[in-house]
């Protein structure tokens, strides 16, 4: 099957008063028709940002210094402002971390749903819009749509606020949706059922999702596959199964390690020493090596190649490396309470 | 929030305009009596500097003077309250009719001014941010800065020097030739005070305009409407001056009493028969009635206006006028 | 078992909102805290976690409630001002976003140091700058950050001044509202590593307000779990989490993420109906330690 999206080797920078920032550095990923691909990190690693270079929603400071973004087959990277509009909507949307602010204050949220609908159907009657978008508002499961339609974004519940984005986002039936940590700001009771109705309109509308996140709870009820990014790279990716219960590269482990939900009470929780790099100026070698435990000498000099571990499963470590010494991985398959 | 009840809400912003006036007049009258002077200077002219201290008490005797502040400042209440306002000691007549004759100039010079200040400001603003950090909004930016820190007066001074001393292409002062006085006349009697006027407030709207734009442009909103597939012009004027235009009404609304203000000293560089410079003789030559009045008027726009504004901005902004609680206060 | 350090009985805290509108953040909630222990506050946005915080660092006063600290009653201005200064020290607040609570003008030197000045406290260890060097590797970083700004450190650093802040006073509670939310997952884990060092070797008693369920597991000794104001359940943390009795724990406890596919994608959340919950009752004990909040006998 030909991917949906092909983005290979981007960099994407930032101009700053310290300087040039690194955020995104040699990313290469594909997202096939239907799929939920997850990219999980820590922030300032550079999952948001890749979202935005693809549907070049960057801000002024921020620019795509390298390679290629295939977008439906067409190479869309040297794409303007103008012709991006045209697809926007259209061939990929976008939901955002906090629905409050991600909805207009001052229109109400029938309006912001219809409006969505009008632009790429500019001829359609007044009374066909408002259909059409107390249809999405049925998709997206809010109920009393035609009471709420009137309503402003104020009046609505948190989990409600971005059922209404998601609706708004759809409207146009996009093959592409990026959701960027769509249920960070709701309520714990809340995000799963978000969650789970994202996956229900990727199966009803055969949607494929670039689910950005950093809480590997919210990728292992969501995703297909999983990309692991640190400092601006790729690390990992591989399906949901691969991450979880075979990784591979030692940054994968200690985000898994460091869950809470995984510690038994009474021990000390694991912890990933330092912090993550500044992108000012990168490190030479592996951006993870200095809080590696399992960094060799090469981690220093060289970045890793992706190695292949198996037709889906790929990770950037020299310990894939055939060369190097075998260690015991401090976790794999199925984990058990 | 709003109040259930229309006639309390409206009611309560009524007592509060009724006080605040009844305050104004009150320093009002006490300042201008207690400043250095001589009143009866504007009424009898020269004549009063030759008269002998008996011919004085008559004199401030008919003209209420004599009497202690309280007295005088009641009486005065008293009348207004009827709506006899006093003669004027220079004109010698009823104030209302000096004011009257007056009022029409000042009105056409400071309504078109709030006009143009209005629209060009929007205009200039939304240019300046959609141009953002361009050659064009730089240099918009540095000249409008440049222009609205240059004095009125002195501006106003250039001009004249410049299009009606040396190109004797606009006249330098009145509202109208004497004798003449057709639209067109009165047009280009306006050109110059009207000029003076926006160059000192324009910008400063302007810019905020701009500020408050690129605001709204940074906001998640914008990105989730550019995410839609709005385009760049619908974003701007469908959103974000939407979302600007509560705040520059209720802007708008303060503006009056500061457009009014620079239109003063307009008038009166200008020679422009309005109220501004009427207020400025009526100061000068203590001719108490009359410059209570224009202080009252002067006064009463200003705290309108901000009422108004208040009004606007809580009428206006949708989380003030909804009619039920949202969901989070529901919990109470 | 150990004294009791805090004793917080029918705390309410009212907000209006305009003329006829009250909204009850805090509704009637009592609970007690040990010294040295960490009691967890959990319940959704909204649930009044962050106010009755408030209401005990003397940020809000009660509309209703009685909150004795070692014997004091802090919400008695009389009893309030005369020991106005031991409350202040002894109690420490630290908030969720450090990067709003920490004067951007200030080194971390001096915002270590600033309370010790305002109470006239002589450092113990010296100088000032001394004490704030010590505070810092006490919450595990380099003194050499002591003449950095603010917005020179990251999140978590910044958060960990805070928290050194705190200690330099010589607290005995703690108050942590949300402390770790704003982190990443791997700074998380340290922050929490460092919590749990805090109260085990240092004898720290914190009242730890959070969201996230599986940091409360792991952390808290005793937890309440606040819904709409009222705290509905309440007591060792194993037991409430194996045993949850109160329908709207249960909700919260079904809600908690699974950082394990297979097992995350079975797990159905109940859903707690807000309507049906009766605002009227009181918690009863069901067994030592563990209260549920109920009317008459049925739950």
């Amino acid at each position: 099957m030909p991917a949906l999206l092909e983005i290979k080797d981007l960099f994407v920078s930032f101009h700053t008063f310290s300087g040039e920032v690194e955020a995104v550095r040699g990313v290469s990923l594909s997202l096939r028709p239907g799929e939920v691909l997850a990219i999980v990190g820590e922030s300032g690693c550079g999952k948001s940002v890749l979202c935005r270079s693809v549907m070049k929603l960057l801000p002024q400071n921020g620019w795509i210094k390298g390679g290629t973004i295939l977008a439906d087959g067409i190479d869309i990277t040297n794409y303007t402002q103008r012709d991006m509009e045209r697809l926007r909507g259209r061939l990929f949307s976008m939901v955002f971390q906090d629905p409050l602010t991600a909805l207009n204050p001052t229109m109400t949220v029938g309006a912001q749903i219809a409006e969505a609908v009008q632009i790429h159907q500019p001829g359609l009657k007044k009374a066909a819009v408002r259909c059409r978008a107390l249809e999405l508002m049925d998709l997206v499961d809010i109920a009393g749509g035609e009471e709420r339609y009137g309503r402003y974004p104020h009046d609505f519940s948190g989990g409600m606020r971005q059922r209404a984005v998601m609706a708004a986002a759809l409207a146009s039936n996009p093959k592409i949706l990026f959701a960027d940590e769509p249920t960070t700001a709701l309520d714990v009771t809340i995000q799963a059922q978000i969650l789970d109705l994202l996956r229900d309109i990727q199966v009803k509308m055969g949607t494929a999702t670039v689910l950005v996140t950093h809480d590997l709870g919210v990728v292992a009820r969501a995703a297909d596959r999983v990309a692991v990014m640190y400092a601006g790279k790729i690390v990992e990716t591989g399906t949901v199964e691969d991450i979880f219960y075979a990784p591979q590269h030692p940054y994968t482990w200690g985000l898994l390690r460091a869950l809470p939900s995984r510690a038994v009470v009474g021990e000390p929780l694991y912890t990933i020493p330092g912090m993550p790099p500044t992108l000012i100026n990168p490190p030479k070698g592996d951006a993870f090596a200095c809080r590696n435990e399992y960094a060799l000498a090469i981690d220093y000099q060289e970045p890793p190649p992706m190695f292949q571990i198996s037709e889906t499963h790929f990770a950037a470590t020299w310990l894939l490396d055939k060369r190097a010494p075998k260690i015991m991985p401090p976790l794999g398959g199925s984990y058990h309470e | 929030m709003r109040q259930k009840n229309p006639f309390l809400y409206y009611g309560r912003k009524l007592l509060g305009f009724a006080v605040s006036v009844f305050l104004l007049s009150l320093v009002v009258f006490c300042t201008a009596r207690l400043a250095p002077g001589d009143p009866l200077v504007s009424y009898y002219g020269d004549r009063a500097e030759k008269m002998t201290p008996q011919e004085r008490e008559q004199a401030e005797a008919r003209l209420g003077l004599d009497e202690p502040i309280h007295v005088q400042y009641v009486r005065w209440l008293e009348n207004a309250a009827c709506g006899n306002f006093g003669i004027s000691y220079k004109y010698k007549t009823d104030v209302i009719s000096v004011i009257a004759g007056r009022l029409p100039n000042t009105l056409i010079l400071g309504g078109t001014a709030f006009l143009l200040i209005f629209a060009g400001a929007l205009a200039l603003g939304a240019l300046c941010a959609w141009n953002e950090e361009n050659f064009l909004d730089r240099t918009v930016c540095k000249v409008g800065t440049i222009v609205s820190c240059i004095p009125e007066f002195w501006l106003s001074l250039v001009l004249i020097l410049v299009f009606a001393v040396q190109l004797r292409w606009l006249p330098s002062s009145g509202a109208y030739t004497i004798g003449g006085g057709g639209l067109a006349d009165r047009a280009v009697h306006l050109i110059l005070p009207l000029t003076v006027t926006a160059a000192g407030h324009l910008w400063y709207y302007a810019y905020m305009i701009r500020n408050k734009l690129l605001e709204e442009i940074r906001s998640d909103y914008v990105l989730l409407a550019k995410a839609k597939g709005l385009s760049r012009r619908a974003v701007l004027f469908q959103h974000c001056l939407r979302g600007v235009l509560p705040t520059y009404l209720s802007l708008m609304a303060i503006s009056v009493p500061h457009i009014l203000g620079g239109t003063y000293i307009v008038e009166t560089v200008f020679s422009y028969p309005g109220i501004g410079t009427l207020s400025y003789e009526s100061a000068r030559y203590q001719d108490y009635n009359l410059l209570m009045l224009l202080c009252l008027i002067s006064g009463s726009v200003v705290i309108l206006c901000n009422i108004l504004a208040q009004i606007i901005s809580e009428w206006i902004d949708p989380r003030m006028r909804s009619g039920e609680p949202p969901e989070v206060t529901k919990h109470g | 078992m150990s004294e009791i350090l805090l004793d917080v009985q029918d705390l309410t805290h009212c907000f209006r909102l305009g003329r006829n509108r009250v909204l009850r953040a805090v509704d009637g909630i009592s609970f007690q805290l040990r010294k040295g222990e960490i009691f967890g506050l959990v319940g959704e946005s909204g649930s009044g976690k962050s106010t009755a915080a408030k209401c005990i660092m003397n940020i809000l006063h009660p509309t209703a409630g009685k909150i004795r600290y070692l014997g004091i009653n802090t919400c008695d201005p009389r009893q309030f001002r005369s020991h106005k200064k031991f409350l202040q020290i002894s109690r420490q607040i630290i908030f969720q976003d450090s990067t709003s609570s920490l004067n951007p003008r200030m080194t971390v030197a001096d915002i270590i140091t600033e309370p010790l000045m305002i109470h006239h406290i002589r450092p113990p260890r010296g100088s000032l700058r001394a004490e704030a060097a010590y505070q810092l590797k006490c919450v595990g970083m380099d003194p050499g950050y002591l003449d950095k700004h603010p917005a020179e450190l990251s999140g978590g650093q910044r958060q960990r001044v805070a928290i050194a802040r705190s200690l330099g006073m010589g607290p005995e509670l703690l108050v942590a509202d949300e402390p770790i939310a704003s982190l990443d997952v791997s700074i998380q884990a340290q922050m929490i590593n460092l919590f749990k060092h805090l109260q085990q070797e240092h004898g720290f008693t914190f009242l730890f307000i959070a969201h996230d369920l599986a940091v409360v597991r792991y952390l808290c000794d005793r937890v309440g779990v606040m819904f709409q104001g009222k705290l509905v359940e309440t007591g060792p943390v194993g037991e409430v989490f194996s045993h949850p009795l109160h329908p709207y724990t249960q909700a919260l406890l079904s809600a908690i993420p699974i950082p394990d596919p297979r097992r995350e994608r079975k797990r159905i959340p109940q859903f707690f109906d807000s309507t049906a919950f009766d605002r009227e009752g009181q918690l009863r004990e069901v067994s030592p330690g563990h209260m549920v909040f109920q009317k008459g006998d049925k739950l």
